[in-house]
């Protein structure tokens, strides 16, 4: 599903040259729940930017679900985001003047699709805001709109869901609902990559990389992964 | 499909911002309706001007003494032109027809103990037709009256009113200069024109007033009735040839009289109200651009205070021109209904000054159209920027940003 090949990714700040990541070398297949964690200076929100086709590398190549993505223009990569990969923030990021249903539909608008409407409500009751849908985030709760965002990430069914410490604003208990989330659509066949500076979260995927300094620094399986 | 999708979602996120909206779309409003309300007011103003220099009479030349010339010295009184002038006008050129010998001073009026101070004009019977005045009552004094040298006056509406209020002045006896004239008829009522009452006047017979109450022999003027607009020029041509050879004057000198053409006077009056037409319609399209600026500045804050969610809409799929488009929308949105609110408010405005200030006011289609065109014109021109600002945005930035 995901493959990454010698990716290296440089920044320059002024006269200086930044290398954050060192040639990183990957391989997630379909289906997978990874963790990543690591300091911060590490290099993962990086790796994520180039991981969600936000941001392209320096050099090295970048597979997913078969296209080389890593050479696509902006407008491609724009479609690949809409279609294939799915995001939660830490910090939700809805768009505060619209419903609950307007911002899950979002990226239905940006797909041109005609039933957004249905589809829409679908994701909603799946991650049980079927009574919250004329809501706006203003009248919710962390994990309700944590639950919003996470309907807005899975409305087009993409086959990855990406999620940068989604529940770092968010107490223990509501964390844990949202985890349930997460565990029920991975259970369904969706691929997570999850960021996380919290091992007890970390424990639930299957696969945890660390991260420092611009290399995966340990690449295990969990607990949970070997126990079944 | 997309377009409309971008348009829904301009629309979504103005319904979000009503206050804001309204409040960018305020200049592009105040200048769409300035601009149809100042024309349709210069357009009024022009169609009062030439309805009024009509209602003087239609295809008129109007011959008066000009100052004489000395050197440098300007003699006061100008007697130069005659009866005789007149007569040799109309035998001599043809396409006239009437013409219309006229004299006039200020005098005093009485009537029993009613005084009334006005103008009183020494004229022919051609008088009224040439002037555009009605009998209100009775008749107008014929060659009968001028030949047989009758005391005769036809009062105009102003004097009647303040002479013989509640009261029949036919037949009544008017003094003038010590000397009794007859009321023989009244004149109907021309109404106000700028800063002289054309109706604060009395006629009498022009040989009368000249040897009896004036004691001149001298013309203030001679009118002119050309037979059709087309002979206008060809009349006054004729008129200032003949009035050159009977006054003797030489070649290239100036002549000692001057002939206003009507229809240079209405040119005249037109191409002035259209200057000030365009005054008013420059200032508001100033103020139009000022509207385009505060779309362009409104839109440009809203950039920046949307950088998140512009962050999020390109996370989820939105393109460069997605975004660029959705923004563009949203100012060509907020100039197109400024625009129709300024359309809709700009002829109420019109009609408005036309039902409180008693002043004419000419609504124009193409002043609609064209500052409506403008409207949105300015809404693309002011939101390219801003839309600009907003596409080029970097999505991980957009996202990160506080």
């Amino acid at each position: 599903m995901i493959r990454l090949e010698d990716i290296v990714q440089k920044y320059t700040m002024g006269h200086s040259e930044l290398t954050v990541l060192k040639e990183v070398n990957l391989h997630i297949p379909a289906g997978q729940f990874v963790a990543v964690t690591g300091p911060s200076g590490s290099g993962k929100s990086t790796m994520m930017n180039i991981l969600g086709c936000l941001d392209r590398p320096f050099s090295g190549d970048y597979w997913l679900d078969g296209d080389l993505v890593s050479t696509l223009d902006d407008p491609s990569l724009a479609g690949i985001r809409n279609q294939k990969l799915g995001f939660v923030f830490q910090s939700f990021n809805l768009l505060a003047k619209n419903t609950a249903l307007d911002n899950v539909a979002l990226p239905l608008l940006y797909a041109g699709v005609a039933d957004g409407k249905q589809r829409a409500e679908y994701a909603l009751e799946r991650v049980g805001l079927g009574d919250r849908m004329c809501h706006r985030p203003s009248q919710m709760s962390g994990g309700q709109r944590q639950r919003v965002a996470i309907a807005r990430a899975i409305v087009m069914q993409p086959p990855v869901l990406f999620a940068d410490e989604p529940t770092g604003n968010l107490d223990t208990r509501t964390g844990d609902e949202i985890m349930e989330i997460f565990d029920d659509l991975h259970h369904s066949g969706t691929t997570i990559i999850l960021v996380t500076h919290e091992p007890e979260i970390a424990e639930r995927a299957q696969r945890v990389l660390f991260l420092r300094d611009g290399i995966i620094e340990r690449d295990t399986f969990t607990q949970k992964a070997l126990a079944a | 499909m997309r377009t409309w999708m971008l348009i829904k979602i301009a629309f979504q996120s103005l319904r979000a911002n009503k206050m804001r909206s309204l409040l960018t779309m305020l200049g592009i409003i105040i200048g769409v309706a300035a601009v149809i309300a100042m024309v349709s007011v210069g357009d009024g103003a022009k169609a009062q001007v030439s309805k009024r220099i009509h209602s003087l009479g239609s295809n008129l030349l109007i011959v008066r003494p000009g100052t004489r010339r000395s050197r440098f010295v300007r003699s006061g009184s100008v007697t130069t032109l005659s009866d005789k002038d007149a007569d040799a006008i109309k035998r001599m050129i043809p396409d006239i027809r009437y013409i219309s010998p006229e004299v006039s001073k200020s005098m005093q009026l009485k009537y029993f103990n009613r005084n009334a101070s006005t103008n009183v004009l020494g004229a022919t019977s051609t008088y009224p037709a040439v002037n555009n005045f009605q009998l209100d009552q009775g008749r107008f004094f014929d060659i009968n009256d001028v030949h047989a040298n009758r005391k005769v006056v036809v009062l105009g509406a102003t004097v009647v009113k303040a002479l013989f209020p509640g009261q029949n002045p036919l037949g009544e006896d008017v003094k003038i200069g010590g000397i009794n004239f007859q009321v023989i008829g009244t004149l109907k009522a021309k109404g106000q024109s700028g800063y002289r009452d054309p109706d604060d006047q009395v006629v009498i017979p022009l040989h009368i007033a000249q040897r009896r109450l004036f004691g001149i022999r001298y013309l203030r003027s001679i009118t002119i009735q050309v037979a059709a607009a087309s002979k206008m020029d060809a009349v006054q041509w004729d008129v200032t040839r003949l009035l050159r050879k009977r006054h003797r004057i030489q070649p290239g000198a100036q002549p000692d009289f001057n002939i206003r053409n009507q229809k240079e006077i209405l040119e005249t009056m037109s191409a002035v109200t259209g200057t000030f037409t365009m005054l008013l319609a420059s200032i508001a399209a100033i103020s139009m651009l000022v509207g385009g600026i505060g779309i362009m500045n409104i839109m440009l804050v809203s950039v920046t205070e949307r950088t998140r969610e512009i962050g999020v809409r390109k996370a989820v799929g939105a393109t460069y021109k997605d975004i660029l488009l959705q923004f563009l929308v949203e100012s060509v949105v907020l100039s197109v209904l400024g625009g129709l609110i300024g359309v809709i408010l700009g002829m109420s405005a019109s009609w408005l000054i036309s039902k409180m200030g008693s002043w004419q006011t000419v609504l124009s289609l193409q002043a609609i159209g064209l500052s409506f065109l403008f409207a949105i014109l300015v809404g693309v021109f002011f939101g390219i920027y801003p839309a600009r600002r907003a596409a080029m945005l970097n999505p991980i930035e957009a996202l990160r940003y506080e």
